[in-house]
């Protein structure tokens, strides 16, 4: 499979054995992004946003069908396997933020350098230097109850972005926010994608994000109803 | 994966054991308690036991006993150390005494004989010692509730036989023996002291004579000895010390046995090592139950974490360094209820061993396996029960989270996440 390919999946389907019916939340979904991309995926609740980041992301594994991260065929993976390619090649950006509660903002931030065995002060520096890109200077010791909401999902980026990985997949990041801080998180999102080339995936409902995302997908019971290429 | 800072594992866990600081307080509490319990509980039996081994080897036999190989079970007279031409006993005593964990040596002669007055007599064990030597090893001179040891033509006997014959310190009785050239041995005594052991069958039946005394009332060289009664300083050090003492002794003469107290106190042996094994099976149902509380603290601790982990997970973090965080933490309580728990219990258990509860008003002394036990409450310090149940106690800390651990590991991220 070609590398060109940051996400690309094959006959998706997932479906939760639930009584008295099987629930199909994800029904055969072809999907390709190519590297670079800044995609949007909306559709109403219940569309299975959700369930395709996280069969992209390896959190769950497909009923059937295929997923491949830069080439790579990940649903057949070991637990262990799995863990490792979400380590070098995926960051999540969750719709609450999720950062852990027991770190610091440096520390939540530095935690996936940490598991690629990326030396302390390396990583120190590169969490500093992303810090001050996205106006989180000086809030490296706090922990996240003493970070608003805004700080905490810059927090949560600079997690999912520090171990350059081919691919971020955010689950509503702005769901959350009001609007000034949501625009900025945006901004900080579209100038990692310009200047690092790093590949986004975000499920959204927020006109906001669609509008400026390089291209949206539109998810309906659990399929791709149309992929169009946005205004962003 | 790559190897990385394992620091920030044990980082996570100790923050962790924090955020709910109330229940772990109560965790940690519960799990002191039970150390403490178990410590204490352990130092009282280990006193008991050691009051139990204490009586039993150091009223009378000592810990360690040299005798001629033959000469038990039957005790001929003639089988004494050396055989009949016997050894240099002189030189034996200076060898045991010049072994290092002995605090004590005697040498014994036994006979067996009637003794009487007018018109009453009782059957006796005849032991000739040595009194310097004796202070030593046995308690009959502290147990002495009227005279004196004996001297030369002069006898000891207990209060029960004392009692029976009618005399007191200063009458006379004669002793009649077999003695070792098949005659048989008869003398005048006068007698000395009365003592009380406490322990009926000894104040009943023993009669101490001045060794050369019973040697001469049973035609015995002064070379030939049945026994030496040696004592050491710690009773658990017995075994360790009759070897050494078999090893010094070898050379004098052929055909010595040393057996350490185990050996010819076996049934007291068999009791002891019964209630030691009950200690730790006491420890372990202790612990054993406070693995279930704690487990289900960990279990509720974990439960509430589960989208930490996924998130975790979803990061790159693997199952077994999940794993490890909260067993890191089980580990951290376990510590930590171990510190608060040896706080609790050092104090109570130096207090015991320094001045020991008497229970003398509820219970009267007793005798188990032929050992007399005074009713006293004392705790007897050893690394052995803190050291078992501070593992136990840390065992249960991590044993405890191992299951938690594996069902937060059970339910893949997304399903955590999605709080399902």
């Amino acid at each position: 499979m070609s590398d060109e390919y940051a996400v690309r999946t094959r006959d998706l389907w997932k479906i939760y054995p639930q009584e008295p019916r099987p629930v199909e939340a994800v029904r055969g979904v072809d999907l390709m992004v190519a590297m670079g991309e800044f995609v949007a995926m909306a559709g109403p609740s219940g569309s299975g946003k959700t369930t395709v980041l996280n069969l992209l992301g390896g959190l769950t594994r497909p009923t059937r069908g295929e997923v491949w991260i830069e080439g790579l065929e990940i649903s057949s993976l070991t637990d262990r396997a799995l863990a490792e390619v979400r380590m070098n090649r995926i960051g999540f950006v969750f719709q609450s933020y999720n950062l852990l509660p027991v770190l610091t903002a440096m520390e939540n931030a530095e935690f996936t350098l940490l598991l690629q065995g990326v030396p302390a002060p390396e990583r120190r520096r590169r969490v500093r230097e992303l810090f001050s890109e996205i106006g989180l200077e000086g809030m490296e010791d706090r922990l996240p109850p003493k970070l608003s909401g805004g700080q905490q999902q810059r927090v949560a980026v600079a997690r999912a972005v520090l171990g350059e990985p081919a691919l971020v997949l955010a689950d509503e990041p702005t769901a959350n926010l009001d609007s000034a801080t949501a625009e900025a998180l945006l901004d900080v999102m579209e100038k990692l994608n310009r200047d690092k080339g790093t590949t986004f995936v975000f499920s959204t409902h927020d006109p906001r994000v669609m509008e400026r995302a390089g291209r949206l997908i539109r998810l309906v019971d659990g399929r791709i109803e149309n992929s169009a290429v946005g205004t962003g | 994966m790559p190897k990385h800072d394992g620091d920030i594992w044990r980082r996570i866990a100790w923050r962790n054991l924090w955020r709910n600081r109330r229940r772990t307080v109560i965790t940690a509490s519960a799990l002191s308690f039970a150390f403490a319990a178990a410590v204490l509980m352990i130092a009282l039996m280990d006193g008991m036991l050691e009051e139990m081994v204490s009586n039993g080897t150091r009223v009378v036999t000592g810990q360690v006993q040299i005798h001629a190989q033959n000469y038990d079970p039957e005790r001929s007279i003639h089988d004494t150390m050396g055989g009949r031409g016997g050894l240099d006993v002189a030189a034996l005593m200076d060898a045991v005494d010049a072994v290092g964990g002995v605090t004590g040596a005697a040498p014994r002669v036994y006979g067996g004989g009637l003794v009487s007055t007018g018109d009453e007599s009782a059957g006796a064990v005849l032991m000739g010692m040595d009194p310097a030597r004796e202070e030593g090893v046995s308690r009959f001179g502290a147990a002495l509730v009227e005279g004196r040891m004996p001297g030369p033509g002069e006898i000891a006997i207990g209060a029960d036989m004392a009692e029976s014959l009618g005399v007191g310190t200063g009458g006379e009785v004669v002793l009649v023996a077999p003695a070792a050239d098949g005659s048989t041995g008869n003398e005048l005594f006068a007698v000395s002291g009365i003592f009380s052991l406490g322990m009926g069958g000894f104040d009943e039946t023993f009669a101490l004579l001045d060794m050369g005394s019973l040697q001469d009332l049973v035609a015995m060289d002064r070379d030939r000895i049945h026994e030496v009664a040696i004592a050491v300083e710690r009773t658990g050090d017995a075994e360790a010390v009759a070897d050494r003492v078999e090893e010094a002794v070898a050379g004098l003469s052929e055909g010595l046995l040393t057996e350490p107290w185990s050996v010819f106190q076996a049934r007291l042996y068999f009791v002891t090592s019964l209630a030691a094994a009950m200690n730790t099976m006491i420890a372990v149902m202790i612990f054993g139950m406070a693995v279930f509380g704690v487990a289900n603290t960990m279990l509720l601790a974990t439960f509430e974490r589960r989208r930490e982990f996924a998130v975790a997970r979803a990061l790159g973090t693997s199952g077994g360094a999940i794993m490890r965080i909260v067993v890191i933490e089980g580990l951290f309580l376990g510590l930590v209820s171990l510190a608060a728990g040896a706080a609790l219990a050092v104090p109570v258990v130096v207090y015991f061993h320094e001045f020991p509860l008497d229970l003398s008003r509820f219970v009267g002394t007793y005798s188990m396996m032929g050992s007399a036990v005074r009713p006293v409450l004392t705790a007897e310090y050893s690394w052995d029960g803190p050291l078992v149940s501070a593992l136990a106690l840390v065992a249960t800390g991590i044993v405890s989270a191992l299951y938690p651990a594996w069902r937060t590991l059970r339910v893949p991220p997304a399903d955590a996440l999605a709080g399902r």
